[in-house]
C-alpha cells in the first residue's frame, strides 16, 4: 500500500503539467523562446548638440548633415545690433556619413571652423564596439569615434598665432572618443564620453595632448520630439590654462548645449543653444572661450537626412 | 489499487498520444504597404501558431520586433514609432476555423478564420479566407488579409503620410505538425 501511495503521488506529479496543459492548451503550445536582442535607437541621431552619440549609420545608408551656429545672442557681441546673433555664423559644417556595415561608418565633412583656424576638412570613422542587450547581459553600448581634421587656412607669419604652421603636419588634429551609452527606457538615454585630442601644433604654452570628459542625454517629450543636452569638460593643466588665459586675454569654458530634437521619419532636426562657437570636436572641446554667463550663447540648428542605397530584398 | 494505477497510466498515455493540438513554430508573415511614392515590405519568420483540431480553435503569436525591413532605419522607426514593440512586443490572433476540417484526411481545404486580432494593443474582430493543405503528418495554412492602421491606433504623421499606406496587406504561411 505504501508503495502504491508513493507511485500515485509520483503519477500525480507527472500528470500535473498535462492537466494544466489541457486547460490552456493552445496558449501553452506557443511558448516562444525569449530571444536576445540588441537595444535599438538609444539616440535618434549620430550627434546630440556638440557631442557624438553611440549611433552609427546602418549598412548602405548615408546621412547628410548640416550643422549651423549663429553669433552671440546677448553680451557685448550680441543683442539687437546683430539681430541676436542671426547676422553672424560662427561655424557651419556640412558632412556625409556612410554605413560600411551596421557597425562601422565612415564620414567626411567640411567646416568653416571657428576662430582663426578655418577651412577644416574632416575624415572620421565610427565603430560600434559593443551593443546594449535586452536581457541586460550587456548593460551599456560602447562606440568608438576617431577623426582627423586638416585646417586649410593660410599659415600666419606671426609666430605666436595658433595657425603659424611651418609644415603640413602642423595642420592636423586627431580626436579619439569612447562613447558609453545606455538606454534606460524608451524615453531616457544617457551617455558618458572620454575624449583624447592630439594637436600637432598649438600656441606656445598649450598642451598638444588634451583629455576631456562629456556627459549627455535625451529625454523624449513626445514620440517624435525630445529634449537633448550635453556638457563637456576639458582637462587642461592648471598652470598652462592660467598662462594661456593671461597671454590671450580669453578664458576657457566648459561647453553646455541644450535643445530640442525633432524626428520626422528620415529627417532629424535639432534646434539648440550652446556656448560653443565651433562645431567640430577638434575645436569646441579645446577652444571654447565663450560663456553662458556672459550672454555668449547662440542659436544653433542641424538638419540630418538619411538616404538608403540598399536595393536587396529583405531577408 | 493496482488496477487503478494501470488505468491512470493508460489514461495518461492516451492524452499524450492523441494529437489534438497541431503546432507551427515557424510561421512566416509579411506585410506590404504600397503608395505611389514608396513600397514598403517586411517579413518575419519568428511567429508561432497552434490549432486544436477538435475544437477548431486557432491562435497566432508573432514577435513584432522580428520583422525585417530592407531599410534598417525604417525597421527602427517601425519598432520605435509605429508598432511600439517595447510596449506591445507581440501581435496575437485568437479565433476559430469556421469549417469543420478532418485533419486525418489529406487534401486541400478552403478555410475561413474568424476571431480577434491584437496589434499595437488594440483588439479587433477579423474574418479572413485562406487555404489549408493537409499531407499526412503536415498541414500548411496560408492566408492574406488587410489591416487598416487606424483600426489599431497606429498614427502616421502627415509629413510621411504619402510614404505609408492606410491599409496594409498581411500575408501568413504556417506549417503545422501534430504536437506529440
Amino acid at each position: 500500500m505504501k508503495y502504491h501511495l508513493k507511485s500515485l503521488t509520483y503519477l500525480f506529479i507527472i500528470g500535473l503539467p498535462t492537466l494544466a496543459f489541457a486547460q490552456d492548451s493552445l496558449e501553452n503550445a506557443l511558448k516562444m523562446p525569449i530571444e536576445k536582442k540588441n537595444v535599438r535607437a538609444t539616440f535618434k541621431s549620430t550627434k546630440l548638440i556638440n557631442i557624438q552619440t553611440n549611433e552609427t549609420i546602418y549598412k548602405n545608408e548615408m546621412d547628410f548633415r548640416v550643422d549651423h551656429r549663429f553669433g552671440d545672442i546677448a553680451g557685448s557681441g550680441g543683442g539687437i545690433k546683430n539681430f541676436f546673433g542671426l547676422d553672424q555664423s560662427t561655424d557651419i559644417r556640412i558632412g556625409f556619413d556612410y554605413g560600411i556595415s551596421d557597425k562601422l561608418s565612415v564620414g567626411i565633412a567640411r567646416a568653416k571652423g571657428a576662430g582663426v583656424v578655418t577651412q577644416l576638412y574632416e575624415g572620421n570613422l565610427k565603430y560600434r564596439l559593443l551593443e546594449q542587450t535586452d536581457d541586460e547581459k550587456i548593460p551599456v553600448a560602447v562606440t568608438l569615434f576617431g577623426s582627423t581634421t586638416i585646417a586649410a587656412v593660410k599659415a600666419s607669419t606671426d609666430p605666436t598665432a595658433v595657425n603659424a604652421y611651418s609644415q603640413f603636419q602642423d595642420r592636423l588634429v586627431y580626436v579619439v572618443q569612447g562613447i558609453i551609452a545606455r538606454k534606460f527606457n524608451n524615453n531616457f538615454s544617457m551617455l558618458v564620453m572620454p575624449s583624447y585630442i592630439h594637436r600637432n601644433f598649438t600656441v606656445f604654452g598649450d598642451e598638444n595632448d588634451l583629455f576631456a570628459l562629456s556627459v549627455g542625454g535625451r529625454i523624449k517629450l513626445t514620440k517624435r520630439m525630445a529634449f537633448v543636452a550635453d556638457y563637456t569638460i576639458p582637462f587642461r593643466n592648471k598652470d598652462k590654462k592660467a598662462y594661456l588665459e593671461s597671454t590671450s586675454g580669453n578664458q576657457f569654458y566648459n561647453t553646455l548645449g541644450a535643445g530640442l530634437e525633432f524626428e520626422t521619419g528620415g529627417h532629424i532636426f535639432h534646434l539648440n543653444f550652446t556656448n560653443a562657437t565651433a562645431i567640430q570636436e577638434s575645436q569646441f572641446i579645446t577652444d571654447t572661450n565663450t560663456s553662458w554667463l556672459k550672454g555668449q550663447y547662440r542659436w544653433g540648428f542641424s538638419i540630418a537626412r538619411r538616404f538608403s542605397f540598399d536595393k536587396k530584398k529583405a531577408k | 489499487m493496482q488496477k487503478l494505477f494501470f488505468t491512470l497510466v493508460a489514461l495518461f498515455l492516451c492524452t499524450g498520444i492523441k494529437a489534438q493540438i497541431w503546432v507551427s513554430k515557424n510561421v512566416t508573415s509579411s506585410f506590404f504597404s504600397s503608395t505611389p511614392v514608396e513600397d514598403i515590405d517586411a517579413s518575419s519568420k519568428a511567429g508561432a501558431s497552434a490549432i486544436n483540431t477538435k475544437t477548431n480553435d486557432i491562435i497566432f503569436k508573432i514577435s513584432n520586433s522580428s520583422y525585417q525591413f530592407k531599410k534598417k532605419l525604417m525597421q527602427e522607426h517601425f519598432n520605435e514609432n509605429y508598432i511600439e514593440s517595447d510596449k506591445y512586443p507581440t501581435s496575437e490572433f485568437k479565433g476559430k476555423i469556421v469549417e469543420q476540417i478532418d485533419f486525418s484526411k489529406p487534401g486541400t481545404y478552403p478555410i475561413t478564420v474568424k476571431g480577434n486580432l491584437q496589434i499595437h494593443g488594440v483588439t479587433k474582430e477579423y474574418q479572413a479566407k485562406g487555404s489549408l493543405v493537409i499531407t499526412g503528418d503536415e498541414a500548411k495554412a496560408t492566408s492574406a488579409f488587410n489591416v487598416k492602421l487606424v483600426d489599431h491606433n497606429i498614427k502616421v504623421p502627415t509629413i510621411v503620410f504619402k510614404q505609408i499606406a492606410e491599409t496594409i496587406l498581411v500575408k501568413m504561411t504556417a506549417i503545422y505538425q501534430p504536437k506529440k
